[in-house]
């Protein structure tokens, strides 16, 4: 039993050694490798290869750029609440300027209708 | 002539707000900002940006509205003529308008830049106390008496006293800055023009509304001298 163990014991030690070792790099495709090649010997075919990089890159920025543009351009609540409320606020003032001149108009009459009153009365 | 001059006013105002609304929303672009790696510049308000056009001309009316009855206040006060308060009078009356418009429109604004209605920040403190004064005078005029054309004008004194104040904090806070730095100065052109169109709209608003309630003010003033004169003369009761 105790020679089972020791056997187990050493198994698991080598194990946990090996999965601690360093990973080898994977090995280089031969597509890479003739990619790697042409462009050291083609400096202006490795040229078109890096704009053409450059230029993806660029394009996905472009486009997280525009999506979150026109995610935030869709948001037009808060313009709407905004335009709401100046065009509530000019209405009530409106509203308020009216109401005004009407009781100003209630005044004159009362102060006609006494003057009548008032010069009817001298008679 | 004065008679034309509200409805004329009224009908310019309407005709270059409507433009300036073309030029806001269909010729301004977004409004957003690159970062210096490329990235989105955290700023951007996109189209958040257009409650600006009229939420800073307004507060520039707001000024003008305040300016106006401080200035006619001071000469009512030195010269005891009331046609001076009837002006300040309506002055107050139009800022109480535009800056309601200007807090109710800043505090949405900041709901979209900021992610909060209200932050207790200088400039709006102050913006919040000046308002309050504002209402403040027409409050005395209404409930102070026999002196209250006289409270009222030092009142309104006191406001124009602390717009510079607003002013000057307009970059001290979240606020972008004032002035030479400022972002009414440094606006692109296609901005320029959508800006420009609707301060010109609301001076123009500013301009009917503050005449038809000096009007309104007049009248008032005349109606109830008409009736004290009839109360001292013993015609009416």
């Amino acid at each position: 039993m105790k020679n089972i163990i020791l056997v187990l014991i050493l198994i698991t030690g080598a194990a946990s050694a090996q999965t601690g070792a360093p990973v080898p790099p994977p090995p280089v495709s031969e597509a890479r490798q003739a990619c790697t090649k042409a462009m050291n010997e083609d400096p202006e075919f490795a040229k078109n290869i890096v704009a053409t990089a450059d230029k993806s890159i660029d394009q996905r920025t472009i486009d997280a750029h525009n999506a979150a543009a026109a995610q935030i351009a869709e948001n037009e609540r808060h313009v709407v609440y905004a335009y709401a409320a100046m065009w509530i606020l000019a209405a009530l003032f409106v509203g308020f300027l009216w109401y005004r001149q009407q009781m100003l108009k209630a005044e004159l009459a009362a102060v006609r209708r006494e003057l009548d009153a008032a010069a009817k009365d001298s008679k | 002539m004065k008679r034309l001059a509200v409805p004329v006013l009224a009908a310019l105002s309407a005709i270059t707000l409507a433009v300036a609304i073309h030029y806001i929303f269909i010729r301004a672009p977004l409004q957003y900002s690159l970062t210096g790696e490329g990235r989105l510049n955290g700023s951007s308000l996109f189209f958040n940006q257009k409650i600006f056009y009229f939420h800073v001309a307004q507060a520039f009316m707001l000024f003008a509205a305040v300016g106006v009855a401080g200035v006619t206040s001071a000469l009512f006060l030195w010269k005891r003529d009331p046609k001076w308060d009837d002006i300040a009078a309506a002055s107050v009356d139009v800022a109480v308008l535009f800056g309601a418009v200007v807090l109710v429109t800043g505090s949405i604004w900041a709901k979209a830049a900021w992610d909060v209605w209200w932050n207790w920040e200088p400039r709006l403190t102050m913006s919040l106390l000046l308002w309050l004064i504002l209402v403040g005078y027409s409050l005395v005029r209404k409930f102070a008496g026999p002196s209250a054309d006289r409270v009222a004008a030092g009142m309104a004194i006191f406001g124009m006293v602390g717009v510079p104040f607003i002013y000057k904090m307009v970059g001290e806070d979240s606020h972008p800055p004032s002035g030479a730095q400022g972002v009414v100065l440094n606006l692109g052109t296609e901005y320029k023009l959508a800006f420009l169109l609707s301060v010109i709209a609301f001076l123009l608003w500013f301009l009917t509304l503050t005449i038809l309630r000096v009007q309104g003010t007049r009248a008032e003033r005349e109606a109830r001298e008409l009736r004290e004169r009839g109360l001292d003369l013993g015609v009416l009761q």
